[in-house]
């Protein structure tokens, strides 16, 4: 069966709903493509993204409208159906990659506690040019640098298989040799394993390259997703400032 | 030439492990603003810090020309705007406290401590409710605005920035960029730029340093650089920031950390 996800008239604010953060969202993801929200600090990018996953604070946020992502309503899922959706369909990599990660256990916890194929790591973490498997089995979250813990949470997310992966500004903080290889094997990830990759970011050149289908978040409101070489040529540019060609 | 800083044969390693840096060799002048680019890791912080006097390198030195009456003061003319500022600076105090004490380290006397600090308040456009706030009240860029302003009451000779443009969008990345050109040209601080973002540095600096793994493998003017990069490590990095690297391309590391003629 197709893994979609579906958001009908979607509205975020606080739980007192004194602010609304953002309404009137509709859109729908469907299998084998890509899709990047473009905006500036503080215009609800994450809030829209972790709301896919049921990832919101209850206490803090309010989330009426409806999001059914595999034909589970995410607003009114109970704990364990997020879990399990979690677990196996929406895997979602935080933008501090270093504090996903329990400080206390070493990193092979991960591997052993999710039953991960040794081969298929072993290759990822080499395509990553992360150490072997055997050397960061033996490491603690706080020995990595920030951009080789953002590196370890996508080889862990994708190593998972999930029907839709959720990445939250995935190029800030690393070099752009390291961004480079994360959109190499974004794009290797939908056209090879037939997924879906929703992502948010602030990197134009990287909203650029990747493809897929674009949208921007501008005062409160989501633009209507467009093909990526559409977008860029009609939309009006989002920033003021963009850096030009190097 | 108005040479403001030398830094000879700087080598830097742990406990006789990999070394972190060798060999790095600059001049610095007064008034300039070089920038220092290479991948996470290459040792660009570290680099920074021995600069500034916060970590002695293992082998070489810096010779700071020290202008008449830094001697015998309690602060260093070297300051370091850090990367990550919510961390350095105080989430109990008021920035405009936090500025106040650190204008009584100023080497010479102020003579009306109030205007001075109105006078770097307004310079960095932190308006007057943002001065009331505490550290932890402040966004991102807001504390890094604050962390400035606490840096320039002392009233720097070389101001070195951390990565100080990571974790913003494209329209305060401009705005700190223009903050920067200012307090070079107008508070005459002569700036070190550490960043990956080749786009701003590009902008920004007179001069660059590329380092690769602990040595610098090119120099030159920036505009020149960009135009031209002759080692293939920038070329390789220059390619990168245009999303524009095959996977294979990744193979071809290392590369030759000798400079090119």
């Amino acid at each position: 069966m197709k893994f979609t996800v579906n958001i009908k008239e979607l509205k975020l604010s606080t739980s007192t709903e004194e602010k609304v953060l953002l309404k009137d969202i509709y859109f729908e993801l469907s299998e084998n493509c890509i899709y990047t929200i473009l905006g500036k600090n503080g215009s609800g990018k994450s809030t829209l993204i972790k709301s896919l996953a049921g990832l919101l604070d209850k206490r803090f946020y309010s989330v009426k409208g409806s999001i059914v992502a595999d034909n589970i309503e995410i607003t009114t899922a109970t704990d364990n159906e997020l879990m399990s959706i979690r677990r196996e369909k929406i895997k979602y990599v935080f933008q501090d990659a270093t504090n996903s990660f329990d400080p206390l256990r070493k990193l092979g916890y991960y591997f052993k506690r999710f039953g991960l194929d040794k081969d298929k790591s072993e290759k990822l973490l080499d395509y990553f040019l992360l150490p072997c498997l055997n050397e960061l089995s033996q490491m603690y979250p706080y020995e990595l640098s920030g951009g080789m813990a953002q590196r370890f949470s996508f080889v862990f997310a994708l190593l998972m298989k999930p029907e839709l992966l959720i990445l939250d500004e995935p190029t800030s903080g690393i070099d752009p040799a390291i961004a480079n290889l994360f959109l190499l094997k974004i794009k290797e990830f939908i056209s090879e394993d037939k997924k879906t990759v929703f992502l948010v970011t602030q990197d134009i050149e990287f909203a650029k390259s990747a493809g897929g289908f674009t949208a921007h978040i501008k005062d409160g409101v989501l633009s209507t997703f467009k093909p990526n070489d559409e977008y860029f040529d009609s939309e009006e540019i989002l920033f003021k400032n963009s850096w030009g060609e190097l | 030439m108005n040479h403001l800083l030398k830094a000879e044969n700087i080598s830097y390693n742990i406990d006789k492990g990999k070394p972190i840096l060798s060999n790095i060799s600059f001049e610095l002048n007064k008034g300039e603003i070089l920038g220092i680019a290479g991948e996470s890791g290459s040792g660009k912080t570290t680099l920074g810090k021995i600069i500034a006097g916060l970590i002695t390198p293992s082998e070489g030195k810096i010779t700071f020309a020290k202008s008449p009456g830094w001697e015998n003061t309690k602060v260093s003319p070297i300051q370091i705007l850090f990367q990550n500022n919510g961390e350095t600076l105080n989430p109990f105090r008021r920035i405009d406290s936090v500025v106040k004490e650190a204008l009584k380290l100023r080497n010479g006397v102020i003579i009306n401590p109030e205007e001075e600090a109105d006078k770097i308040f307004l310079s960095l456009d932190l308006k007057e409710n943002l001065r009331k706030r505490k550290g932890y009240e402040l966004s991102g860029g807001e504390q890094q605005r604050g962390a400035l302003a606490r840096l320039l009451a002392v009233k720097p000779v070389l101001l070195i920035l951390d990565e100080p443009f990571s974790a913003q969008d494209p329209d305060s990345q401009y705005n700190f960029l223009d903050l920067f050109k200012k307090i070079n040209s107008q508070r005459g601080v002569t700036l070190i730029c550490i960043s990956h973002n080749l786009r701003i540095l590009k902008e920004l600096c007179n001069n660059l340093l590329i380092i690769y793994r602990g040595s610098i493998v090119e120099r030159g003017k920036c505009a020149t650089i960009f135009n031209n990069p002759s080692h293939p490590y920038t070329r390789f990095l220059f390619k990168a920031d245009n999303y524009k690297l095959s996977h294979d391309e990744f193979r071809n590391e290392p590369y030759n950390i000798q400079e090119p003629d």
